[in-house]
């Protein structure tokens, strides 16, 4: 579904469409390539766990499954969600564990051209650019693409806090 | 079969396999490390299991293998062809062995001395340069029937096979020219040793089997049991029967062996006479002798079918319609025998399905959770079975993974006979329980642990022979290995008669590797200081054998232990032996676990740390108490360190927890190892089963989570990791075994080495109170109605004379009728009657004054029979009920001169501290009371100077006696009157205090002639000066 062209300012490109849902996050809207995403759950109990980094906002039990809830809002240096608003669960798998995204509504799955993906601004946020892919320009707004498994390499992040 | 022999073989053809594998990797990539190592490591341990069963033949051949392979691993060999043909020339020897192993349950005999010449001719690198040995002659076409695949290069060649057979006289031998047939096929097979082959092939068989057919017709014995069937029947059936057995087919051998006999009667005695004639036959057919005696043995495998369908007959043809029940009999048999076989699952598959299973425990909690709130649902009975199934499958499942403790033992008795050659000592080693059941898991996890503990009882624990005898023990020491269930939990001893563990040596050891100081030391019991050797690095023999002192401890093993979840435990006597009792749980995956609470979130903690529930509030018996910051609960005798969970998880600071007001905490006393101690909750729920999961890997550093877990509720809960929270309260303290030392020190400490008789009495409040029964003289009950108020005191006529009563307790009131229990003390003319509610007790224990009180009356409190209880003073009483007590002392004669005087008093007990101090100040002293010999010498550097020094004779540290002697050498102090004061009064004591410098030697409780002693002593100084 890709094929290479190459684009006025000369770089290659691929063609084709990708596919994301995407996510609202504190007025942002991001994309998580659908492939990745295996559950989208409304507002669940989730259980905190004291002494967890501050980015894990807890566990959840998915279908008898425990699922780690990163606070998303937190690892993307958001301000957290307001008071008595619930947060919803995008489910994504790394390294054959299940983690929960928690954002706060999911839009629509986009189908992409290749041609409008971009990346990464220099200027943009380290914390952004750690994990977003690029960006896709779209008509009305930007949509960062986020990089669900450099997003949970936690090891590095770990490290750097 | 022997199991032991069965798993050996199944295993040993896996191993086989794989290194047939892996050697053409090798070949192909001479270099690869890993796939050399490997198969390093499987002929090692074919090795190493042939010698453990006594299979001589099996274990030469995997020895010589094994010496080139390791050759090959240490580089001082080159990977070549010839090499590795020889090497998968032996594995053929092996199998070919195996296959014998197989059918008959022994070794085949054979000659292998060619083959391992070969091989240690390369080991010895003789070989190494010999040219490759005719490559062309591996056809590659060749089938080998007995690997159903064609030959992998480097595999052994023909020529060269049957060159090495020439050489190698034996069944082998035997078997080529009787196969001039289908040479290469049955030459190969011949590598594989099938009986069949070395029987002679087909022809052979049918031979013998028409042989057997015919002189069956005229062997009068055996005759009428093959009546009705025909030569060439008979002929078929044997044949079949024959290439079944021979091909090792054993269902078949089953089914023809049933059909074999077709009259009743024909007993196991008439199946021996059979076999009897089989062999003659066998023999007359040019079978080889020993190959003969291995035929006829494989038919023992059908007697018992032969047999049972014989008797099936019988009974059929007694009951007419019997015939469905002699097949039904049949099937029966055929049945059990199934029942005993098994089949090798992989241990994925079981893992699979015990995770199924888990979830399946925990959707039916949830289910189960939810038609409880929900009434007269029709769900219930359907439920209820459900209920019951999954329990009944999660048992079963369970079940799968069990295996008995004893194939973790299985090569101990190995280790220690070697160790015993090694050592030369002579070690019996009993094992017992070693079908007592535990999860694989845990069984794989104890195994290492168990090999090491039972080494280090061999090599450090039992005694040389010379040793035990000279120690009047047997030669023989014993090593007792005992595994049983107690409680949901496995318990496994190891227990040696050998010379235990001598702390005296230990203390060295400790000393040396700067673990504790002399003086924590000289003040640890035994028991803890031989707990040392859990400490990492420490090795108690005194050289490094090669069998034990690896650099494994015992702290290892502790930690080992510990990471499943169990707990180890030591007792050991010097000259006696040691006992270490390991507890672990039965299983990892399903635990029972206490649910408890903490700021609305709920935990669990795996039941097995947990010792009990303490309820604990401001009004209760128990109540959480600081020392500075740290809280403790006092819990029989015992102080209990504790930590709050809340400050734990970092929900409340230690502040807010202390602001908290009319809270009732929840204790759970939870053990870690040794260490003891009480996590403070919030709430305890029940205990539920609970299915343990790991925490995801971003969480795998939170050492105070053991996993997580889902209840039936369907909430995810995290299961507390005891081991992470003592770490955490521990934090800076470094080991909690020497925190826990330090506890128990404290404890022993207060106590001193004195018991007390203490009368336990209660009065006012429900606290007990307690008082030195030695200064008690007696026990009266007094009539009420004989109380009377004079001067406004409660007096009473006792002997002749009024005794004043006084309250023990100001809210206290004397009984409406009856008899008013009272103490009477006296003092010189002076008695006293105290009055009291009730006595409790007369307790004789180690005393321990925990504080002193600044309430009058009290001197402090200790506890006594576990509850906290106000020891009094009684020299308050005495002045509340004379008003001219206090001053009589001071005109008492005895005492008069020393009036003023400046006493120092050192005493290691806070309880004499507190009971003297008291009774010297009401004499008219100025007292100073030190706790230690070496806080009174400080004061001497001071340049404080007394009239007199009493001093207690034991203190740890540095003694009385010692102290003596430092004083006098002083000249500050040296002028000044030393009195001991000692419950050792014994003559040898005095003598000896006197040495030291001691002007006065009493015994303690002795108030008056103390007093006494020290108006003596400051007037004979008096006199001097």
């Amino acid at each position: 579904m890709s094929d290479l062209v190459v684009r006025d300012d000369l770089s290659l490109v691929a063609t084709g469409t990708q596919d994301f849902v995407t996510v609202r996050l504190a007025g942002q809207t991001l994309g998580i390539p659908v492939l990745g995403v295996h559950d989208v759950l409304n507002p669940q109990k989730i259980t905190k766990i004291p002494l967890a980094p501050e980015w894990v906002s807890g566990v959840l039990n998915l279908r008898g499954k425990i699922v780690t809830a990163i606070d998303l809002r937190q690892r993307l240096g958001l301000p957290p969600l307001e008071q008595g608003k619930q947060s919803m669960s995008v489910v994504v798998e790394h390294n054959d564990e299940p983690y929960s995204l928690q954002i706060d509504t999911v839009g629509e799955v986009l189908s992409l051209d290749d041609q409008d993906f971009e990346r990464n601004p220099v200027t943009l946020d380290p914390r952004w650019r750690e994990v977003s892919r690029g960006i896709y320009r779209l008509k009305n707004e930007l949509l960062p693409i986020l990089d669900v498994d450099k997003l949970l390499r936690f090891e590095s992040s770990n490290k750097a806090a | 079969m022997d199991d032991l022999l069965n798993e050996f073989l199944t295993e040993t053809a896996e191993s086989i396999d794989v290194v047939d594998v892996e050697l053409v990797k090798l070949e192909q990539d001479p270099n690869n490390k890993e796939v050399l190592d490997n198969i390093f490591r499987l002929v090692h341990t074919i090795k190493g299991t042939c010698g453990f069963l006594g299979l001589p033949r099996l274990e030469s051949v995997a020895h010589s293998s094994e010496n080139v392979l390791g050759k090959f691993r240490d580089g001082e060999l080159e990977v070549s062809e010839h090499a590795v043909t020889v090497i998968l020339e032996s594995l053929d020897r092996i199998k070919e062995i195996l296959a014998g192993l197989e059918a008959t349950e022994e070794e085949p005999e054979g000659d292998d001395s060619e083959l391992i010449g070969r091989l240690d001719a390369i080991a010895e690198g003789a070989l190494a340069q010999q040219p490759d040995p005719e490559p062309d002659t591996i056809e590659g076409e060749i089938v080998d029937p007995g690997l159903g695949r064609p030959l992998k290069p480097g595999e052994v060649s023909l020529a060269e096979l049957e060159a090495a057979f020439e050489n190698a006289p034996g069944p082998e031998e035997l078997a080529e020219p009787d196969m001039p047939t289908s040479e290469p096929a049955a030459a190969s097979a011949s590598q594989e040793g099938g009986l069949f082959d070395r029987i002679g092939g087909e022809d052979t068989l049918a031979v013998a089997a028409h042989l057997i057919a015919q002189r069956l017709e005229t062997d009068e014995k055996l005759a009428k049991f093959f009546a009705g069937t025909t030569v060439e029947q008979r002929k078929g059936r044997f044949m079949g029967l024959m290439l079944a057995l021979f091909k090792d087919d054993l269902d078949a051998a089953d089914n023809v062996g049933r059909q074999l006999v077709t009259v009743a009667g024909f007993a196991d005695a008439n199946f021996d006479q059979l076999l009897t004639l089989i062999k003659s036959v066998l023999e007359e057919c040019q079978v080889n002798g020993d190959t003969c005696d291995e035929a006829v043995m494989t038919f023992e495998l059908v007697r018992e079918a032969v047999v049972t369908a014989a008797k099936a007959i019988a009974k059929a043809e007694t009951n007419k319609a019997g015939t469905s029940q002699g097949a039904q009999q049949q099937s029966g048999a055929r049945e059990q025998k199934k029942v005993t076989q098994s089949i090798r699952v992989s241990v994925d598959l079981l893992e699979d399905l015990m995770n199924m299973v888990s979830e399946l425990v925990l959707t039916r909690n949830q289910l189960l959770q939810i038609t409880r709130n929900m009434e007269n649902s029709e769900l219930g009975v359907p439920l209820q079975r459900l209920s019951q199934c999954t329990t009944e499958l999660q048992e079963n499942v369970m079940k799968t993974r069990m295996q008995p403790i004893g194939n973790a033992w299985a090569k101990l008795p190995r280790i220690v006979r070697d160790l015993t050659v090694e050592l030369d000592k002579k070690i019996d080693l009993d094992m017992r329980g070693a079908d007592t059941e535990l999860d694989r898991q845990v069984l794989e996890l104890i195994k290492d642990p168990l090999t090491h503990m039972v080494r280090n009882s061999a090599d450090h624990g039992i005694e040389t022979p010379a040793e035990r005898m000279a120690a009047g023990k047997p030669e023989n020491g014993t090593i007792i290995l005992n595994a049983y269930h107690e409680g949901g939990h496995i318990i496994i001893e190891i227990k040696d008669d050998g010379r235990g563990i001598s702390a005296a040596k230990l203390s060295n050891k400790i000393l040396e590797k700067g673990l504790a100081t002399q003086a924590e030391l000289s003040d640890m019991s035994d028991a803890q200081i031989q707990k040392f050797i859990f400490h990492p690095g420490f090795s108690t023999a005194e050289k490094i054998t090669s069998v034990s002192g690896r650099g494994v401890g015992m702290d290892v093993v502790r930690s080992n232990i510990e990471k499943i979840g169990g707990t180890i435990d030591m007792n050991s006597v010097e000259g006696k032996g040691s006992t270490f009792q390991i507890k672990i749980p039965l299983t990892l995956a399903i635990v029972a676990g206490l649910i408890v609470k903490a700021e609305e979130e709920r935990y669990a903690i795996p039941q097995i740390s947990v010792l009990e529930l303490v309820r604990a509030s401001q009004n209760s018996e128990h109540k959480i108490e600081t020392i500075k910051d740290t809280p403790v609960l006092r819990l029989r005798n015992r102080l209990l360190p504790l930590v709050y969970l809340n400050e734990i998880l970092g929900f409340m600071t230690r502040d807010e927890i202390d602001a908290r007001e009319n809270v009732d905490d929840f204790i759970v006393v939870t053990q870690v190892g040794t260490f003891t101690f009480g996590i403070v909750v919030d709430q305890v729920f029940d205990t539920e089963e609970i299915v343990v999961k790991p925490v995801a890997p971003i969480l795998k550093d939170l050492e105070i989570y053991s996993g997580n877990t889902i209840l039936g509720d369907g909430s995810v809960i995290m299961i507390l990791d005891p081991n992470g929270i003592a770490s955490l309260a521990n934090s800076g303290v470094g080991d909690h075994e020497h925190e826990e030392a330090a506890a128990e020190d404290l404890v022993k400490r207060s106590v001193g080495d004195e018991k007390e008789s203490m009368l336990v009495f209660r009065a006012g409040s429900e606290n007990p109170k307690a008082v030195p029964l030695a200064l008690v003289a007696r026990l009266e009950e007094v009539e009420v109605d004989t109380i009377e108020l004079s001067d406004g005191k409660h007096m009473v006529q006792y002997r002749g004379a009024l005794m004043p009563l006084i309250m023990a307790h100001p809210e206290m009131k004397f009984r409406e009728e009856g008899r008013q229990p009272v103490l009477v003390f006296t003092d010189r003319e002076y008695t006293m009657g105290l009055a009291v509610d009730e006595i409790l007790d007369i307790v004789e224990e180690e005393l321990t004054i925990k504080l002193a009180s600044n309430k009058s009356g009290v001197v402090g409190s200790a506890i006594i029979n576990g509850k906290a209880s106000e020891v009094i003073d009684v020299s308050y009483y005495l002045g509340l009920a004379f008003a001219d007590w206090l001053r009589s002392r001071d005109l008492s004669e005895d005492v008069a001169p020393s009036a003023g005087a400046k006493v120092l008093l050192i005493d290691d007990s806070d309880f004499f501290r507190n009971m003297l101090r008291p009774v010297l100040t009401v004499a008219g002293y100025r007292v100073r009371a030190v706790s230690s010999a070496a806080a009174a010498l400080a004061l001497m550097e001071e340049g404080e100077m007394f009239d007199l020094i009493i001093s207690d004779i034991e203190m740890p540290d540095m003694n009385g006696f010692d102290f003596a002697k430092e004083v006098k050498k002083d000249s500050r102090w040296s002028d000044t009157a030393l009195v001991a004061l000692s419950s050792l009064a014994t003559e040898r004591d005095i003598n000896r205090g006197h040495e030291a410098g001691f002007d006065d030697y009493i015994a303690k409780f002795d108030k008056e002639t103390l007093l006494r002693s020290l108006a003596q002593q400051l007037k004979i100084k008096g006199d001097a000066a």
